[in-house]
């Protein structure tokens, strides 16, 4: 590779005044993006499309990617302080971020979340250079087999998310299954469970689904609380949400004590991120699932575990790198956001294709770059400005409820268009709020929702592809083995422990379930 | 007096009504504001081609002002509702998917409008549906695929009852295509599959893989509808008969009338003249060309009364074709 062109591309967006600038300039973008509940990257490139309209390719695709690629970043400072997902990638982060707020370590947990979303963007912009000799055998192995098994192997992690709670994981799981089942049968085209209802059509939307299920239940909680938390639960004071410097680096160097997580889960972030329609809202999850199945004590999550908030964090990062990998070389977008990042690049007159490579590479290694640093940039301040952001972890519950339930409902609306989905809100938040009662596993129903479509479309399309010898083929044996092999040790790992040992090593559990 | 001054007194005096009406109507949306539904979220073909006639419209009518409201769902479904009930006072038009057309003639419960009676503003491009098979596939003419001898090839499409789909169930109705179709691909993972060898081709809109034909991955074999002096052979020519002819005319519809305008029924007729002369106006624009050339999005216009006249045509299919229509759709379920 020409090491000419990658640094030369590097020392142009940085020694550019415009180039540079524009990046200064999507990242405060982009956190506003990311910080308010429903709005995100996707609305945040359609609704700066018509700024970049007329600019030259370079400096547009710098400043929408700058800006797409650190929403997540933004999201996670109200995501952890108040409990609330932004949208829907960000959800892993309530399980152990928001406890951890509780226990009084809010700086240590912004630390160890906002400075691994850093270190997941940047492996995902290496991996992302690495992968680029051999990108089109990569992405081009993934056929419906592959697809159906991943999302299988995705959908047993309910093992690993639900502890102790098989049954009641399994229960949720199915019902988020069965909630993604509305909408348009892929295979016939009959319309199932729609009740004649248009806005059902397309089906349940994952980020509502998010909204209701976590912030509705988290105010209402806050909302009757006053004074008589959950036991367990320390009222939270304004002393104990103010941090210093300190505890916020002792957050940062939690990456580096967990390093191999960090690495692992930015590398499962990035790959995620690669494979067109598996579900980036899932990658978060799915990281979280695996810091639960390789910790010794799984235990802890759920009460704020500092690993709980790395995995989601590299992986929602690592994710926007890799997603960048089809979306240029293929002309195919890995997900939502991309696609209609696709649309704005050919509107700046970037013709996505293999043949970037060849012709374009300087641009691609710009874009990379650019990817790196406002990643980079945008954690830095995040974690100088984190500071003062906690303050607003302390704001009075009744002022608080109304303003957090506004934006939710907001983000929900947004979502669809649909002034039904209000409706949905109320109801699944009304359902997530009895499961929060009683501990019962939320993720669960989010795994369900995203990866059993996924799971039933790709069965359908290697059965018509293959009939059912597909089930016998190499792959599907391979991947059989590793889920029989993940399942047996995650139950293993969850039934043979005797209870009482995690509690004693981490003696102040805050009861906040995931 | 002579003939020839009675005959400009007749023409003067015919004239005036029009030529009141047409400032009756400029003088209506003075300071109005005017609604441009897209069916779709933001983002996509029909989102740029609608801001993009929704603003040279306002170009041409600086008085008003022409805002965009996104009404996804349902398949561009709940957007023709909504444009469709909207009050035809001239100040809510937008734009939605021509594969509606399917959608009503299937009588689809959800299915509020009736295509024929709304007020047709004009159609800004065209949209040829193709034939694409992958290089790899190593089929190179429609002939191939009409030897029932050989293993059938597989095309894929999207999800049973879109657009797309039907439009490939026809196409093998009507020609007696040896393929297996396998639905289920949406957006780009069609493309993938023919890359990775895993479905040989596809029927749908040429502009989708203009860029995969161009990068040498596939070719076009077949064509319905589409400009005069196209290479690519017609799908026509393979039909053996009347009636398979009238249901790939159903496909060429669907590939002449692309990214339309249109509003509720009963506009009054000053204020939809109005319309779609500004309409035609803003399509000829050069700073419009310039801008759908550099968004890749190609522009072929055509008049309001043209879109309506093909619309008509293509609702009105014999009850035989219909039941035709139904199988299609039905033989995947």
């Amino acid at each position: 590779m020409d090491l000419h062109v990658i640094f030369s591309s590097l020392l142009g967006l940085l020694f550019t005044p415009k180039l540079l600038g524009l990046m200064l300039l999507a990242i405060p973008l982009g956190i506003f993006f990311g910080c308010v509940p429903g709005l995100g990257g996707k609305l945040g490139i359609v609704l700066l499309i018509p700024f970049v309209y007329g600019m030259d390719p370079l400096p547009g695709a710098v400043f929408l990617l700058s800006m797409h690629a650190i929403v997540h970043t933004g999201g996670i400072v109200p995501s952890i302080l108040f409990g609330v997902p932004t949208n829907g990638p960000e959800a892993p982060l309530l399980a152990d971020g928001y406890p951890l707020v509780r226990n009084g370590q809010a700086g240590r947990a912004l630390g160890a979340a906002l400075s691994a979303a850093g270190i997941g963007g940047m492996i995902g912009v290496v991996c992302l250079a690495l992968i680029l000799p051999v990108v089109e055998p990569f992405v081009l192995s993934f056929s419906p087999i592959e697809f159906f098994w991943l999302a299988i192997i995705g959908i047993t992690l309910i093992s690993a998310l639900a502890g102790k709670m098989l049954v009641q994981g399994l229960i949720v799981g199915c019902f988020g299954w069965l909630i993604g089942m509305i909408g348009l049968d892929p295979q016939t085209g009959v319309q199932r469970y729609t009740f004649n209802q248009l806005f059902l059509w397309d089906g349940f939307d994952v980020i509502s689904g998010v909204l209701a299920l976590y912030a509705l239940p988290e105010m209402m909680q806050l909302g009757r609380g006053k004074g008589k938390r959950e036991a367990g639960m320390p009222e939270i004071k304004p002393e104990v949400t103010k941090y210093t410097f300190a505890e916020v680096w002792d957050g940062v160097k939690e990456n580096f004590r967990h390093w191999g997580l960090t690495i692992t889960t930015a590398v499962m972030g990035t790959f995620i991120g690669m494979i067109p329609g598996l579900g980036g809202e899932a990658a978060g999850w799915m990281c979280y699932a695996f810091a639960v199945s390789r910790s010794k004590d799984p235990e802890r999550f759920g009460k704020g575990a500092i690993e709980g908030v790395i995995a989601p964090s590299t992986g929602m990062n690592a994710k926007e790198g890799g997603g960048l990998l089809p979306t240029l070389f293929f002309g195919v977008p890995a997900g939502s956001g991309m696609a209609i990042m696709l649309g704005a690049l050919i509107m700046l007159g970037i013709k996505p294709g293999p043949l970037m490579i060849v012709h374009d590479l300087p641009l691609v290694w710009s874009l990379i770059w650019a990817i790196a640093i406002s990643n980079l940039l945008c954690t830095v301040l995040l974690l100088i400005v984190g500071k003062h952001m906690s303050s607003i972890a302390h704001i009075r519950a009744n002022v608080l409820v109304p303003v957090v339930l506004v934006f939710a409902l907001l983000g929900t609306y947004l979502a669809k268009d649909h002034w039904e989905s209000l409706l949905v809100f109320a109801g699944m938040g009304a359902i997530g709020y009895v499961m929060r009662r009683n501990h019962w596993p939320r993720p669960c129903f989010i795994i369900g929702l995203v990866l059993g479509p996924t799971a039933e479309l790709s069965f359908h399309k290697a059965f018509a592809l293959h009939g059912l010898t597909f089930l016998v083929q190499p792959t599907s044996l391979v991947m059989m083995s590793i889920i029989a092999v993940t399942l047996f040790f995650n139950l293993r790992k969850t039934y043979r422990r005797k209870p009482g040992v995690a509690a004693a090593a981490h003696p102040k559990p805050t009861g906040g379930s995931i | 007096m002579s003939r020839i001054a009675m005959t400009i007194a007749a023409f003067l005096f015919a004239s005036v009504p029009l030529a009141q009406a047409a400032d009756s109507a400029e003088e209506f949306y003075k300071g109005k504001t005017i609604t441009y539904v897209v069916s779709t979220a933001p983002g996509g073909g029909y989102d740029t081609y609608g801001r993009l006639v929704a603003r040279y419209m306002n170009k041409y009518m600086p008085d008003s002002k022409i805002i965009i409201r996104n009404i996804p769902g349902a398949g561009h479904v709940v957007g023709a509702n909504t444009i469709y009930a909207a009050k035809p006072d001239g100040l809510t038009i937008g734009t939605f998917n021509t594969g509606l057309i399917y959608l009503q003639l299937l009588k689809e419960s959800g299915v509020r409008f009736d295509l024929a009676k709304m007020s047709w503003i004009g159609k800004a491009a065209s949209d040829t549906r193709v034939l694409v098979v992958s290089k790899s596939s190593g089929v190179k003419t429609v002939q191939e695929l009409l030897d029932s001898s050989k293993p059938p090839i597989k095309l894929f499409a999207a999800g049973v009852g879109s657009a797309g789909y039907i439009d490939t169930r026809l196409a093998i109705s009507a020609l007696h295509l040896n393929v297996q179709l396998i639905p289920g691909y949406n957006g780009s993972e069609g493309t993938m599959s023919m890359l990775r060898g895993e479905t040989q081709g596809t029927i749908g809109s040429q502009s989708s893989y203009t860029q995969f034909v161009d990068d040498g991955n596939g070719v076009y074999i077949m064509e319905a509808g589409g400009p005069a002096d196209s290479k690519i052979p017609q799908a026509g020519q393979f039909a053996k008969d009347d009636n398979a002819r009238q249901l790939l005319k159903m496909i060429a519809a669907e590939s002449d009338v692309a990214r339309l305008t249109a509003g509720p029924p009963g506009i009054p007729a000053d204020r939809l003249a109005l319309l779609r002369s500004i309409f035609m106006k803003a399509m000829a624009d050069p700073q419009l060309l310039a801008d759908a050339k550099k968004m890749d999005a190609p522009i072929a216009p055509a008049t309001g009364e043209h879109v309506q006249q093909v619309i008509a045509e293509a609702l009105q299919q014999t009850p035989q074709n219909l039941q035709l229509l139904t199988q299609a759709v039905k033989a995947g379920q």
